[in-house]
């Protein structure tokens, strides 16, 4: 699973879309294609602010009620977690040795079909190193331990800023979550629940009330079943168990969307912004139904 | 600079005041400066003039090479050297003047946010236009780069940055973008800032702050700059509040000064905006 799938799921389950969600194996097509992929009515979009913009078009839009300065807003604010947070997360997952060896690696070697799991973590692993380095290290901290101490401390301010943001509310503008509540919880949820041998930045993160509430909030509301599945796959601590763990919660997610989905339905036809427009959603949500693959 | 170097630049820092012969170096204004250069170029003296703190502009064709981050523009004060808009608020903020004082803990995150959307699609729109566009790379880029070097380190230098920025755009994803994706993307960030500006004199109400300085610094640039095309300078001129602040914010800091004396000029390519 990554960010891109996370924050997708997130906004089709805030704009009330029906998504199929096809869990694909890790075949030859993460080399050359890029995943997710949404695939509608023959024509196919990657790349989580296409597929954003797509599902606005397609009128299941979670950002309807945004004053022109808040859609202004939510711009800057997902540069921000691109540019601050995005390279600490690849380090705390993809580069770091311990979470690297212990935790990333097993967890995409059993979910690859041989012989991809061979070289495709190492290709993620090295893919994310050679991003931190060509966009943060300047001439004189070339090597990575150098850029650690100051992307993380970047991270931590980005995750402080977040905080202050948020303050006591439920969600970042207002009490409807939006597109750039889905980034968030994107980028925080895997850092909040995964469990990392070494993690400073979780630490950092756990410190942040608001913020922890936010994502528990989310995980609660729009993806129960899930989220008790994700709870038993934090309190085990045996390396192995994690990983079947997740097997199964993904084999059962998969198997019981449509029913959430439904339920999900109903919760936010009721709630305000569809009432603006409950006559056109309805005829839309019954009439596509896009299919949204992931590995 | 490491976090431990930096706390103790700042610690110096703070204890000098600001001197009298502060100077900006940045590389050649006539004929080897670029686009993205200049534009930081511009933010880092509009920010200065705002606080008040005298600069003078000297023009080193090295002045990339002597920088300690690599990065144009960089200010020698005293006995220290500091480059990038970033650091050079937070030294400035050590020393005691800052611009962004007044904003609460919200207010502050919002202005960092900007500054990064400004950082991310602007400056990154202005790179990908000059090395990875092939006719603008040919025609203007590398030309202007090289020219104060002799055959062929003229060559050397001129690709060799250029590689440079091709890898990184491949690094952050920008490498498989169009020409018309990345002016779709200015024209975006453009509506945000022009959405966020509103009718306000600056991003913050009465007072300017940095992204005020940062912003003016590449918008200006832009829409004094010649290139092969005008299509990047269309697409700032159609948000006429984002015009009216950079005129604003020119008149303000910029024409005053120059009456007194002639030095720190910001038109460098093509005289003054529309």
């Amino acid at each position: 699973m990554n960010n891109a799938d996370r924050i997708l799921r997130a906004y089709a389950k805030f704009s009330g879309a029906k998504l199929a969600v096809k869990s694909i194996d890790w075949t030859w097509r993460t080399i050359t294609a890029s995943v997710p992929q949404l695939h509608y009515e023959g024509s196919t979009v990657t790349e989580p602010a296409q597929i954003l913009n797509f599902l606005r078009k397609q009128r299941f839009n979670a950002d309807y009620e945004l004053t022109a300065k808040q859609g202004a807003d939510t711009m800057a604010y997902i540069a921000l977690l691109e540019e601050k947070l995005r390279p600490a997360l690849l380090h705390t997952f993809w580069v770091d040795a311990e979470n690297y060896v212990n935790l990333t690696r097993p967890w995409f070697t059993s979910h690859s079909p041989f012989p991809l799991n061979f070289f495709v973590p190492g290709r993620q692993a090295s893919l994310a190193l050679s991003r931190i380095l060509l966009t943060k290290a300047e001439s004189p901290l070339l090597n990575i331990t150098e850029v650690e101490g100051k992307i993380y401390s970047e991270a931590k301010e980005c995750l402080n800023l977040l905080s202050h943001r948020l303050g006591n509310f439920h969600f970042f503008f207002g009490d409807t979550p939006t597109s750039l509540d889905a980034f968030v919880f994107g980028h925080i949820a895997p850092l909040i629940k995964a469990p990392l041998p070494s993690g400073q930045l979780q630490k950092h993160l756990n410190q942040l009330d608001n913020l922890c509430q936010f994502c528990n909030t989310i995980l609660k509301n729009y993806f129960t079943d899930a989220s008790a599945e994700k709870r038993m796959d934090c309190s085990l601590t045996a390396p192995h168990d994690p990983v079947d763990a997740n097997l199964q919660k993904l084999t059962q997610l998969v198997n019981k969307e449509s029913n959430l989905i439904e339920k999900m339905d109903d919760n936010l036809r009721s709630s305000p912004q569809h009432r603006h427009e409950t006559k056109p959603s309805a005829r839309a949500s019954e009439r596509n139904s896009p299919l949204l693959s992931k590995h | 600079m490491s976090l431990a170097a930096e706390a103790f630049v700042s610690q110096i820092a703070a204890a000098e005041p600001w001197p009298e012969k502060a100077t900006l170096y940045q590389p050649l204004k006539e004929d080897q400066i670029l686009l993205s250069d200049s534009a930081s170029s511009l933010a880092v003296q509009t920010f200065l003039r705002m606080c008040g703190l005298p600069v003078q502009v000297s023009c080193c064709a090295n002045a990339e090479y002597m920088s300690p981050s690599g990065k144009v523009p960089f200010i020698h004060v005293g006995n220290q050297v500091v480059s990038e808009l970033g650091p050079i608020v937070q030294f400035i903020k050590a020393k005691g003047h800052s611009l962004s004082d007044g904003l609460d803990d919200v207010q502050r995150a919002e202005m960092k946010a900007y500054m990064e959307l400004v950082n991310n699609m602007l400056l990154t729109a202005e790179l990908y236009i000059q090395w990875c566009d092939d006719y603008t790379a040919t025609e203007i880029s590398r030309p202007r780069y090289s020219s104060p070097y002799s055959w062929p380190l003229n060559h050397i230098l001129a690709y060799q940055k250029q590689w440079e920025v091709q890898r990184k755009m491949n690094a952050i994803g920008w490498s498989g973008k169009s020409l018309e994706q990345v002016y779709e993307d200015v024209s975006q960030c453009c509506q945000a800032l022009s959405q966020r500006l509103g009718t306000q004199p600056y991003f913050f109400n009465k007072q300017p702050t940095e992204l005020d300085a940062l912003v003016f610094g590449h918008l200006f640039t832009i829409l004094t700059t010649q290139l092969t095309n005008d299509e990047l300078a269309e697409k700032v001129k159609s948000y006429t509040n984002l015009l009216s602040f950079c005129h604003r914010i020119e008149h303000t800091y910029f024409k005053e000064h120059d009456r007194e004396s002639q030095s720190g000029s910001p038109h460098h390519y093509k005289g003054s905006l529309p």
